[in-house]
């Protein structure tokens, strides 16, 4: 028995060794990792984008990407990813491109001003806007709802028993920019946010809230597809003012309204050659957005389908896009 | 034969070779498990204890305790016992699969626990090999490769360790069921390719672990045939283990019983049968058909008168069946002669008397007792002159 | 509306010990009470409540954990998400080490995809198909699982998935090696090192408790989103059935056998390769099955840090509210997962059989072994040529189904007709509002009601009773973990879901458990559902539970009854079938009616699968808080997906580690100490 155990014992010895050993040589490697983009390997020219979760954003990277591929011979790559993340991977190489950015303060603060890994990529030409929203149809009902001022009064319809009394404000994916629960207690409403955790469910809640005619108050915005299916009309909170969003605990104002912008990878915007060019001069309106958008989510089209719908019937628009040789 | 008494004699701890024709030469051997078991052999204060005591005074168990033997070369060497009499664990302490606690341990004369590992599985790989009772084959090989196995162990080239692997299969009676794998084998044929995979190696012992145990029978018995037969064709040395006295019997040159890890009596066949040491020896053998075990040797006395001039004879090495049917054929006294010389006489009265166990204490056996000097063994490969050997307890 | 949450915990708390000290003690018999194993305990236990009861009110007075004694760790985990980002590029950890495994997970995994696309799409159902006849041999199950490998990969061609397949194919070829490397190698070393066993063993536990998104952000946060994170993480997560399984066989393996080898003078190498390896690998191959599905479930969730494939397709349908969309790349999944079982299962079969197969000789020989592998090489490859020369990579878009239109409709049809309005029975929509209003907020009002020095004597108490000291000790421990952490309320809310809907589960899955056991034919019915349901990833069918039911947190219960029912009436089924025939048949012949039966026979009998189907309903449900996070079921799991998506570590991490303390309470506290011993086994 003693003896068994003994040459058990060396050969585990033997094991744990062998893989410290192998460990160690992990670790040591070759020397230092590339850290870098490896986009132009092969000599194939590639493009990262992101694809945010929200169709319209999916719209953009869709005509980008198609236009990128079918007329200037790219290959893309696209990858999906929460926004915050984004940033990073944008910082890093990863991605080449963000096409579509709702304001994020600080991330632009330590990428594109501490470590300078990524630069603005200009306008995208849609107007991005946050707000309360509440059905047409209840609003048809009820005007003077769509003052702040008079939520309290009819907070009562709002309720469900996942609120407990007070009127329940529909939230959306914790991806997006909120400081709702700070609004709710500096205006003094008797609301109680409910977090859908994603868009999805957010979506098929209000479908499901008009389908049946009920009344629901929700974080929304625009453009977005929806809007199309679904009339809704815009609480007025308190306008919003430069400044007044600066400390957020204290915040009291609407959201503003966001012109969309772009960021790139510092190297690409450099090195990234027509591509980048293409990039930059990429610029659309919100109708035409919710276009490719709307074949998407409503007509279930592919995103590369909807954009070839729209490429072929709006050339006149891309062709000011692509780089003259 | 100065060897003889080497087991009782010299049992002081050295592992001396006690001569060129030993193989296995054990000297008070110890093996105890258990916390501290080094402090328990050789101490008096625990000779005496029974295991039970044992193990309530020390929380050890003492599976082998003062254990000394010789093996011979070329004879079969049975250690028997039932079990929990700690043969198992002293067949394993030969090649050290079980460290012995204490005593000395030769093979051929060198020193076994001073072996390094390398020259330990010299020793495995090439000197002793072993069957067990549960054959211990490797279930995803095939028969072939199982028997081969000891060989690539060896590190022997492929096609060489099949060639030879083939002829030993053969050689075990399993041809034709080379690529079959053990699952697919009964019992005795799984161990026939354990008997093979030991007998590849060409070791100069072979050790059995109750082999046979697990079989039939029937199976058993054609067995234990197989293992006289190739013990009489190759005469290699054999250390056989079984609880099983009749086999013990059947195929033992010498035996070595074994109770609470000693060895309360060792000797031939004949001589445990007809002069058991003690009691629980006696109980043991009680049942044995003696007239299969015991010689006429043993049941002849002097002859009287003319007894020894005329009448039919018989061997003093045959069995007391049938010098009994000898001597009903004759009707009378049969001589038994031995190289033409007559060494006495067998009748109704003395084999009858070795049937019915009287042996030693009635009157017209006198003289053919076991302990006496030249008395004869069943086997002619080992008839010279053996003693039994009543190891002190 | 607190009065009955308090009756219901603390009838819990009475029950739970009696599985363990059989029946009841009648109310006179004090001294049968104490001589009962948990009835020995209870005497102590109701003296030290006694005590503690007013000692603690006296010195802590009620409410929820008090915030002097938090420590806030989402700042300081907030800081070295800044660290790593700030250093990623320059210092040398990650420069020479992490980096390498980040670039080499990359690279891998895209080689592997860029090898399988060189096939194309003939070659690769080939091959499938090839391996699959390979490891189920030449008979008719060979042909059998064949053909469901060339159906599965058919279907997921005719679905336009064959793209998404083939990227998580390449990332499950990858994961699924290096996990079984990883496994391998440590179930290797506790296999032959008792000590290392002993380590090994209770990480391995823990591990087991853990839900998959917990092993998330630990990665996002070193790797970032992207294929490394997914990569590793679902190696990390694949890896420990590999282990366990590896040093089950190895310490399992017939010791004659090893003996033999032994006594022929082998070393220890030797030994390991030609003996302990061969004898272990029929649970290697069973720890390679069980690796291959876990990896697969990871795969798939992992697309929330970036993994492609079909997890990205399930997870970017649900931005546009497409169920058939997801569910076309769903149905992918449960496919590859039957494809890989099957397959890994033949073999497994098949090295059961081998023991008592003849080795082939002649012309069969080249049908086996090594003849076998070149052959499914050479068939795969001369099928990718063939299809190459045809002209055919890519799945041919005209042999693809859209099912995404006809599957939106049948959702909508059934939502519409199903959440409301209907006769009698009122709809899902009333049902969630009356559970919310009856079940879930009494049971949430009471946890927070509770003082929290209460509660961790509650879990104390029975932990102790369940288990031992040591269980007791690991249980209280976590529960207070969970108030240092800060986030005491939310782990209650968590709890109350999570409760709310272990019962739900156990009770549908105890009733039709019990169907199932006794009629063959509803089993043969419910089981590939039930499959299906396990392998179908969960974001699939988050939009129709959300249109059934609402953004409320009875969505995210639903969500959590689905994932954890099969289990739950698969593991009850299969204790009511092992129930020994001869307690049976005696009690049948003692006239016992088919009721009977099953109250005193059956179910007693079947006590230890039923505990363990409690066990294992309490794992799985908690694994999918994080999942109700995404259907408004709020608390914890909406802050793990929030740090996920926004990399806010701090917040992610903090509602991680309490999620994974509340699975080593609730694990202690519905787990035997009997079992666990076995479990280890």
């Amino acid at each position: 028995m003693n003896r068994t155990q003994l040459t058990r014992t060396t050969a585990a010895r033997a094991a744990i060794a062998s893989s410290a050993v192998l460990g160690l040589l992990a670790l040591s490697g070759c020397g230092a990792a590339e850290t870098g983009r490896s986009t132009e390997a092969g000599g194939t020219k590639t493009v990262s984008l992101t694809v945010p979760s929200w169709v319209g954003a999916q719209a953009n990277v869709a005509v980008a990407s198609y236009l990128l591929k079918k007329e200037m011979g790219y290959t893309v790559k696209s990858q999906q990813m929460g926004e915050v993340l984004a940033w990073d991977a944008l910082s890093k190489g990863d991605i080449d491109a963000i096409m579509e950015d709702w304001g994020h303060p600080k991330e632009e603060k330590q990428y594109v001003e501490n470590k300078k890994t990524v630069v603005k990529g200009g306008d995208l030409g849609v107007t991005g806007h946050i707000g309360w929203f509440v059905p047409k149809y209840y609003a048809d009902k009820h005007p003077d709802v769509t003052d702040w001022k008079n939520l309290n009064k009819y907070a009562k319809d709002f309720a469900t028993v996942e609120s407990g009394g007070k009127g329940q404000i529909l939230e959306g994916s914790p991806d997006y920019v909120t400081y709702d629960e700070a609004l709710i207690k500096n205006l003094k409403l008797n609301l109680k946010p409910k977090f859908a955790g994603s868009e999805a469910s957010q979506i098929t809640a209000i479908r499901k809230y008009a389908k049946e005619k009920k009344p629901f108050l929700t974080y929304w915005w625009n453009p977005q597809w929806l809007n199309n299916e679904i009339e809704m009309v815009e609480v007025k909170l308190p306008e919003y003012k430069e400044g007044c969003d600066a400390d957020l605990k204290k915040i009291a104002c609407a959201y503003p309204n966001t012109p969309l912008q772009k960021f790139f990878n510092k190297d690409f915007a450099k090195d990234g050659g027509d591509a980048a060019t293409f990039l930059k001069n990429f610029k659309w309106t919100t109708d035409q957005q919710n276009d490719v958008a709307l074949m998407i989510a409503d007509q279930k089209l592919s995103p590369e389908a909807a954009a070839e719908k729209w490429v072929k019937a709006n050339e006149s628009t891309w062709k000011a896009w692509i780089p003259k040789k | 034969m100065s060897s003889t008494h080497a087991g009782t004699a010299e049992a002081t701890g050295t592992a001396q070779s006690a001569g060129d024709d030993v193989v296995f030469s054990v000297r008070n051997l110890w093996k105890v498990f258990g916390p501290k078991a080094e402090k328990i052999p050789g101490n008096a204060e625990y000779a005496d204890l029974s295991v039970e005591e044992l193990r309530a005074r020390t929380g050890c168990t003492a599976a082998v305790r003062d254990v000394s033997f010789d093996v011979r070369k070329g004879e079969v060497f049975v250690v028997m016992g039932l079990s929990g009499s700690g043969k198992s664990t002293l067949v394993r302490c030969l090649t050290r699969l079980i460290e012995p606690t204490s005593g000395s341990l030769a093979i051929d004369g060198e020193d076994v626990l001073a072996m390094d590992k390398g020259r330990l599985r010299e020793l495995r790989r090439h000197r002793a090999a072993m069957v067990f009772q549960h054959f211990g084959l490797l279930p995803h090989r095939t028969v072939l490769d199982n028997v081969a196995y000891g060989l690539e162990i060896q590190g022997m080239g492929k096609s060489e360790r099949r060639a030879k692997a083939a002829e030993v299969v053969a050689k075990v009676g399993l041809q034709g069921l080379e690529n079959r794998r053990p699952g697919q084998l009964s019992g005795g044929q799984q161990q026939r390719v354990g008997l093979a995979r030991a007998l590849a190696v060409d070791p100069e012992v072979l050790l059995f672990d109750e082999p046979f145990s697990a079989l039939d029978p029937l199976i058993r018995r054609d067995m234990q045939e197989e293992v006289c037969r190739l013990h009489d064709e190759e005469g290699r040395t054999m250390v056989f283990i079984t609880h099983d006295l009749s086999e013990a019997l059947r195929i033992g040159d010498r035996i070595a019983l074994m109770r609470d890890g000693r060895v309360v009596q060792m000797g031939t066949p004949e001589e445990i049968v007809g002069s058991p040491a003690d009691d629980y020896v006696r109980d043991f053998v009680r049942d044995v058909p003696r007239e299969q075990v015991m010689t006429a040797r043993t049941a002849m006395r002097p002859p009287v008168g003319d007894e020894a001039e005329q009448g039919a004879s018989v061997a003093p090495g045959v069995t007391v069946s049938e010098a009994i049917e000898a001597v009903v054929r004759t009707g009378g006294v049969v001589r038994v002669v031995d190289n033409g010389r007559c060494l006495g006489v067998v009748d109704h009265q003395g084999l009858l008397a070795v049937v019915a166990g009287l042996g030693a204490d009635f009157p017209a056996a006198t003289g053919a007792t076991g302990t006496s000097a030249g008395a004869g063994v069943p086997r002619p490969d080992a008839a010279t002159g053996t003693t039994g050997e009543v190891i002190p307890a | 509306m607190t009065a009955p949450t308090i009756s219901a915990t603390a009838r819990d708390q009475r029950e739970k010990p009696s599985p363990a000290d059989g029946r009841p003690a009648p109310a006179g018999k004090f001294r049968t009470v104490l001589h009962h194993r948990a009835g020995r305990k209870l005497l102590p236990l109701a003296v030290a409540v006694l005590v503690l009861l007013p000692l603690g009110a006296a010195l802590w007075g009620g409410g929820g954990w008090p915030a002097a004694q938090t420590v806030d760790v989402s700042g300081p985990l907030d800081d070295a998400n800044d660290w790593v980002l700030d250093n990623r590029d320059t210092h040398p950890l990650f420069l020479y080490f992490l980096l390498h495994l980040s670039n080499s997970a990359t690279s891998a995994v895209d080689a592997v995809y860029a090898g399988l696309a060189q096939l194309g799409w003939v070659g690769v159902t080939a091959g499938a198909v090839l391996l699959a006849w390979r490891a189920g041999g030449l008979g008719r199950s060979g042909l059998k699982v064949a053909a469901t490998a060339l159906a599965a990969f058919a279907v997921c061609g005719a679905l336009g998935m064959w793209d998404p397949t083939l990227m998580t194919i390449a990332l499950m070829i990858v994961a699924v090696a290096a996990a079984s490397l990883v496994g391998v190698v440590l179930g290797l070393a506790a296999g032959l090192s008792d000590r290392f066993d002993r380590i090994l063993r209770p990480v391995l536990d823990t591990m087991q408790v853990l839900p998959a998104f917990a092993y998330l952000l630990p990665f996002v946060l070193v790797f970032g989103t992207g294929t490394p994170a997914a990569l590793l993480c679902t190696v990390i997560y694949a890896a420990p059935p590999m282990a366990r399984l590896t040093a089950l066989g190895m310490r399992g393996a017939d010791a004659g056998v090893l003996e033999a080898a032994t006594s022929l003078g082998s070393n220890g190498w030797q030994r390991l390769r030609t003996a302990r390896l061969p004898l272990a690998r029929k649970e290697m191959l069973l720890g390679l099955n069980q690796t291959i599905m876990m990896a697969l479930s990871m795969v798939v969730i992992a697309a929330l840090v970036g993994a492609g494939g079909l997890g990205e397709e399930v997870y970017s349908a649900l931005s546009t509210v497409d169920v058939g969309k997801a569910l076309a790349a769903g149905i992918p999944i449960v496919l590859i997962a039957i494809w890989l079982d099957r397959t890994t299962a033949a073999a497994g079969d098949r090295i059961g059989d081998s023991a008592s197969s003849a080795a082939p000789s002649g012309r069969g020989r080249f049908l086996h072994g090594r003849w076998a592998w070149a052959l499914v090489a050479a068939g795969t490859v001369a099928a990718a040529v063939a299809g190459r020369l045809a002209g055919a990579r890519l799945w041919p878009e005209a042999w693809t189904y859209g099912i995404s239109t006809p599957v939106n409709k049948a959702q909508e049809w059934i939502t519409e007709n199903l959440s409301s309005g209907v006769p009698v029975l009122g709809g899902t929509e009333v049902w969630s509002q009356n559970f919310t209003l009856w079940v879930l907020n009494p049971l949430h009002d009471g946890l927070t009601w509770l003082p929290w020095w209460a509660l961790l004597l509650l879990v104390a108490g029975v932990a102790w009773l369940v288990g031992t000291w040591g269980t007791a000790l690991t249980a209280t421990l976590a529960m207070a973990g969970i108030g240092v952490l800060g986030v005491w309320d939310k782990s209650l809310n968590t709890l109350s879901q999570v409760l709310a809907a272990l019962v739900v589960t156990l009770v549908i899955g105890f009733a039709v458990g019990i169907m199932a056991a006794r009629a063959r034919r509803f089993e043969r019915v419910v089981r590939p559902v039930l499959d299906a349901m396990q392998t179908m990833p969960q974001f699939v069918y988050l939009i129709p539970v959300v249109a059934l039911f609402g953004v409320t947190r009875a969505s995210a219960i639903i969500a959590a009854v689905v994932y954890a029912l099969p289990a739950v009436i698969r593991i009850t089924t299969q204790g009511l079938r092992e129930v020994d025939p001869a307690a049976m048949e005696a009690s049948r012949s003692l006239g016992a009616g088919s009721r009977q039966q099953l109250l005193q026979v059956q179910l007693p009998l079947a006590r230890p699968a039923l505990q363990l189907a409690v066990n294992q309903g309490v794992v799985l449900v908690l694994a999918v808080v994080v999942v109700g996070g995404l259907v408004g079921g709020g608390a914890l799991g909406y802050d793990v997906v929030k740090g996920l998506s926004r990399g806010e570590m701090g917040i992610g991490m903090t509602a991680g580690a309490a999620i994974v303390c509340l699975g080593l309470v609730l694990d202690r506290l519905t787990q035997p100490a009997k079992a666990r011993a076995r479990k280890g086994a």
